[in-house]
């Protein structure tokens, strides 16, 4: 997957900005937070578990979300938004 | 200028507050390290249920979590994945749902407030132990609650769960708090069989006991030399009086204090115990006051007024006698003599609004000591005066 297919979906950007403010959620949470409905939140989810960013684990009927550490991708995207947070958090004075 | 507060850390008096060392509960603390040791030596190999019960204020919570807090540490050192989780039923409104999701967060704190039962969500709890190779000993605070509100059933699931995974490790343990034992009979049978074994009992603390943990936290909580032995005396006193009550005996040396604070003085004094006393309960009414004759009233005017002079926890007889001819001489009343003196200090005492005890030790011979727990002197004396005066003639104060 290219990293456009990525980072040019708004929604996908959204989510991956929550996951790593917030660490882990399920889709309800994450669609909530993100202003999608659940399908589109599921589809995004489905694409970033694909490229390998996230992993989900499923307790009965809740599935749990979070960003895979062990995928090297996945851990330059998370200290990214955390980087791009904080210097904008700095910038406007928050 | 206001004079620097009393305290050094308030928070050491916090209800909440796990003292570092716990006064007169060594014995059932290696108990529950007893029944819990397979914890750390065979983890999943067992699982435990015990069972601590004992009054209101008599350690039952603080011993639950300071085992909860050395068997973490333990557990840490020799690299096991021991969690501790101490739940209080009533807070969670006796809910089973309520408490699983409280113990759930604690692994994933973002997780769902709704969509699943409380079945589901124990299910859950299990895999998350098992996902993370995890034991857990989860206190039952204030079991009542949850027997109150939904019987048998959760404790059963609870101790149950692990007898339908077959060969799988045991990961669940519990303690099980509540206050009266009597409450497990509103059990079912086999749940009660599947609980009922391990029980700690926890006796109320005495005067002595409970001195020892007001020194203690006193220590840690006040600055040096601000509260006088005999206010500790006085707390102690009124916390075995309340059922040998820790908790109501720390709260009132924190309420004490507060006092002290407010009135911009160094020291913590037995009357700013009577104060805080006063402000816990009410148990001196006006009522009670106002009915008494017109000698019990002046007895204890002169009681009021000699408690307010020497500023201590106690009188003597003597004292209170020699107190009271002098309220007797200010109002133009011929004093009674000494027995039936002491028959109105009896009646007093019954009456809940002064104290009698023997003197023992450092005292030459025997005589009644006084104790006014539960109400200012300098409040009683406003009281007293405000119901004599219009009553007696002849006063001129």
């Amino acid at each position: 997957m290219m990293i456009e297919d990525i980072f040019s979906s708004r929604g996908r950007v959204r989510i991956l900005r929550i996951l790593s403010e917030i660490g882990e959620l399920n889709i309800s949470e994450i669609a909530r937070r993100a202003g999608l409905n659940y399908s589109t939140t599921n589809e995004h989810l489905l694409v970033l578990e694909k490229a390998g960013l996230i992993r989900h684990k499923t307790f009965g009927r809740i599935r749990i979300y979070r960003f895979d550490e062990t995928d090297a991708k996945a851990r330059s995207i998370k200290n990214l938004m955390e980087l791009w947070e904080q210097e904008s958090g700095q910038k406007t004075g928050k | 200028m206001p004079h620097p507060s009393v305290f050094k850390d308030e928070t050491k008096l916090d209800i909440n507050y796990t003292p570092p060392k716990l006064q007169h509960r060594s014995f059932q603390l290696q108990l529950l390290n007893q029944y819990f040791r397979h914890s750390v030596e065979a983890p999943g190999e067992m699982t435990q249920r015990v069972i601590v019960t004992g009054k209101v204020g008599t350690g039952k919570t603080v011993l639950a979590q300071h085992f909860g807090r050395g068997i973490t540490h333990e557990a840490q050192q020799r690299n096991i994945n021991l969690h501790y989780v101490h739940v209080n039923c009533r807070q969670n409104k006796g809910s089973f749902f309520l408490m699983l999701q409280r113990i759930v967060t604690r692994f994933h704190p973002t997780f769902p407030k709704r969509g699943y039962s409380a079945e589901e969500l124990l299910q859950t709890l299990m895999q998350i132990l098992d996902d993370q190779k995890a034991y857990l000993i989860v206190t039952l605070d204030e079991l009542e609650a949850l027997i109150q509100n939904e019987g048998s059933e959760p404790l059963y699931k609870l101790s149950r769960t692990e007898e339908t995974r077959e060969r799988a490790p045991r990961r669940l343990s519990l303690i099980c708090i509540l206050r009266e034992p009597s409450w497990l009979n509103k059990l079912d049978a086999s749940t009660r069989s599947t609980l009922q074994g391990n029980l700690i009992q926890l006796d109320s603390y005495s005067k002595a006991e409970l001195e020892d943990i007001l020194n203690d936290r006193l220590r840690l909580a006040f600055k040096p030399g601000n509260v006088a032995p005999e206010t500790v005396t006085l707390v102690a006193e009124l916390g075995e009086e309340e059922g040998g009550n820790a908790r109501y005996s720390i709260e009132l040396l924190w309420r004490a204090g507060k006092y002290a604070d407010t009135e911009n003085v160094r020291d913590v004094l037995p009357e700013h115990v009577r104060k805080a006393a006063g402000s816990v309960y009410a148990s001196v009414r006006r009522e009670e006051i106002a009915i008494l004759d017109l000698h019990r009233k002046l007895l204890l005017l002169g009681i009021s007024r000699r408690f307010q002079q020497t500023g201590g926890a106690h009188l003597s007889m003597g004292e209170a006698e020699e107190s009271y001819r002098i309220a007797c001489e200010e109002f133009n009343k011929k004093p009674r003599g000494h027995t039936q003196l002491w028959k109105y200090l009896r009646a007093l005492a019954s009456l809940g609004i002064i104290k009698t005890e023997l003197s023992t030790a450092g005292q030459r011979g025997k005589t009644t000591l006084i104790g006014l727990p539960h109400i200012a002197a300098a409040d009683l004396e406003r009281e007293l005066i405000r119901i004599l005066q219009p009553t007696v003639r002849g006063y001129s104060r």
